[in-house]
């Protein structure tokens, strides 16, 4: 192990970013250690499993494993506590005077690590950091799970022995045991096309405005809507229609569904010109700025609470019949055109004072159930959230 | 900008108005699970009337003879006039006032200030307030503005401010609070506002509350 030095507050600047720098490194190697072991210890486990003889000794290394695991974790637990204290997590040294110019490095809550802060800044570095760690932490995953459970395994994925693993299309929550509904996709049944889909959408609900757009062209647009916001003397402009119904919608990642003095609401596309969502957020329409997209929330309370709801429903929709998860969401995101005007099916109130989170809110909870006959679902009820009886 | 109702204490027939009352108001506000303060506000109202240049000659009968200049509390830097006989309404930056001063086309008769106590609950917030006609600081009614912050159409938040409405009288007459609030009605088409909610809609609410306000306040004198 290396002698820990240590630094004081007195150091220079240079030598704090350097040590930093250094403890973060040593912070990783923990952690690739630490995962190592937790391997050995599944393969000792397997091991013996499939061989009682060799079980004594997989149960030697699986003890020192567990020895070795403990000591990693106290190390990483130290480093840790002097990566914290020297300010690397929380950036709290970053406003310091006698900084020289020179930021402490920064672990930014998508994982990645930026030696200077104003890197943060450069085009892409973020968005593509946090897809390739994703990327590799979902292989990393899928391979331990492939080796170790192969009973889990989803039909869908490649069954041959090669190391690289697809990308799953989606991400399927594992809910095989559903008797109605079995999670392969039915060869017989065609998935329905995006255009197909937001057409009927369309005619099905005339109140709401429906456009689609490629992921970079929508974060532009959610610029545009916090300085049209924010210049309040104007009438609101009339919606931009971006959806391009006579061209391809092979790059579509975002759908936009807008009830006018109702709501915006934000769905994506995984992967982009897919039929399959994989994220759904509600906002208020007069809300505007780079936090207004799929993932992200609104500021109101009512939003809020939707979006959370419809989490749940989304959930639901892609375990359920997940061919027609996004008409199925995007019937029921425009029952919401009366979120404002109608009242709770059981108490016949629109607003509720809501005793735990001490909000009057109105009823915003829309059962998501789908019956067995699948079509004229209208999703027509509400509930507050205290009438609500359902515990999905 | 976000749909706005404003309404005045009506009091009770026989009773005076008094600060008590306004502390009251407060009360039944902050005995609300949830609530919490959010500073103070203010805003300014003043009446302007025609200065003839000539006395001599009739006032030309197009131009108005009155004229509500309002000051928002949450817009600093505008000043808004509200003809009512004509049914205008001008936004203007607040430097105007300098302008109207040193025109002396216009001057101040009177002036009332509006301040009081804010309060934010969940995505509502509350304004309560004294109705002070300067310079004697004489209470001349209390006002309630309340604000949904979601919605921004006056259509689709029209259920939602009724039953707050409904809700808050309801609290207001528990507590014993001798009169009740009653809300502004304004025909907005008339003033060629639409849907969407914007200041000119604030300024139109206070022109036709602080109106009722004198009445009531006259007819308890």
């Amino acid at each position: 192990m290396e002698p820990q030095q240590l630094a004081g507050s007195g150091d220079a600047p240079p030598k704090q970013v350097a040590q930093a720098m250094d403890r973060l490194g040593r912070a990783a190697r923990l952690i690739a250690e630490i995962r190592l072991g937790a391997d050995r210890i599944l393969e000792a486990l397997l091991v013996s499993n499939e061989n009682p003889r060799l079980s004594e000794k997989a149960a030697e290394l699986t003890l020192g494993e567990e020895d070795a695991m403990r000591r990693h974790f106290l190390d990483l637990r130290t480093v840790g506590k002097q990566l914290e204290d020297s300010g690397v997590l929380s950036g709290a040294l970053r406003s310091r005077g006698n900084s020289w110019g020179l930021h402490m490095p920064l672990v930014c809550p998508d994982g990645a690590v930026v030696a200077y802060a104003w890197k943060r800044q450069l085009a892409g570095q973020a968005g593509a950091s946090a897809v390739d760690r994703a990327r590799l932490a979902l292989k990393a995953f899928s391979d331990q799970k492939r080796r170790f459970f192969p009973q889990l395994e989803d039909d869908q994925l490649n069954r041959s022995n090669n190391d690289t693993i697809k990308f799953p299309p989606t991400k399927r929550p594992r809910l095989s045991h559903r008797p109605t509904q079995s999670p392969n996709i039915d060869s017989t049944e065609q998935k329905p096309m995006l255009a197909d889909i937001l057409k009927s959408i369309q005619t099905e609900a005339p109140g709401v405005t429906i456009s689609t757009c490629q992921r970079l062209e929508w974060s532009k647009r959610a610029e545009s809507l916090a300085s049209t916001m924010n210049d309040s003397s104007l009438e609101q402009p009339k919606e931009q229609i971006l959806s391009n119904l006579s061209g391809s919608f092979n790059e579509v990642a975002v759908i936009e569904l807008v009830a006018s003095g109702v709501f915006r609401v934000l769905v994506s596309l995984h992967p982009a010109g897919s039929t399959d969502p994989d994220a759904v957020a509600f906002f208020s329409p007069n809300e505007g700025g780079s936090y207004l997209h799929s993932r992200g929330m609104s500021v109101h309370h009512v939003f809020k609470h939707v979006t959370e709801y419809a989490d749940k429903a989304l959930q639901y929709f892609q375990s359920s019949d997940p061919n027609k998860a996004l008409s199925h969401l995007l019937s029921w995101i425009c029952s919401h055109q009366s979120l404002f005007t109608k009242n709770c099916s059981k108490c016949s109130k629109l607003l509720a004072m809501d005793k735990s989170l001490a909000l009057l809110l109105p009823p915003v909870h829309r059962p998501y159930l789908l019956n067995s006959k699948d079509h004229d679902q209208d999703f027509a009820t509400a509930y507050h959230i205290g009438c609500s009886s359902y515990d999905v | 900008m976000t749909v706005k109702w404003l309404m005045h204490f009506q009091p009770n027939q026989g009773t005076t108005l008094t600060s008590q009352v306004m502390a009251e108001a407060c009360a039944v506000a902050e005995s609300f699970p949830g609530v919490s303060r959010d500073g103070r506000w203010r805003s300014a109202m003043t009446f302007y009337r025609a200065v003839p240049r000539d006395q001599s000659l009739p006032a030309p009968s197009d131009l108005p003879r009155d004229l509500i200049g309002i000051s928002l509390h949450d817009l600093p830097n505008e000043y808004l006039f509200v003809m009512r006989s004509q049914r205008l309404i001008l936004r203007a930056h607040s430097s105007v006032q300098t302008v109207m001063d040193k025109l002396q086309s216009y001057k101040g008769r009177f002036f009332i200030n509006f301040e009081g106590l804010q309060y934010k609950w969940g995505d509502f917030k509350l304004r309560i307030g004294k109705c002070l006609y300067n310079p004697n600081e004489a209470l001349r009614g209390i006002v309630m503005e309340v604000e949904y912050l979601p919605l921004s159409s006056m259509d689709k938040s029209q259920r939602v401010m009724e039953e707050f409405y409904e809700i808050w009288r309801e609290a207001v007459a528990s507590k014993l609070l001798a009169g009740q609030f009653i809300n502004t009605e304004v025909n907005f088409v008339e003033y060629g506002l639409g849907d969407s909610y914007t200041p000119q809609h604030t300024a139109v609410l206070y022109g036709m509350c602080v109106v009722q306000v004198i009445a009531s306040s006259n007819k308890n004198q």
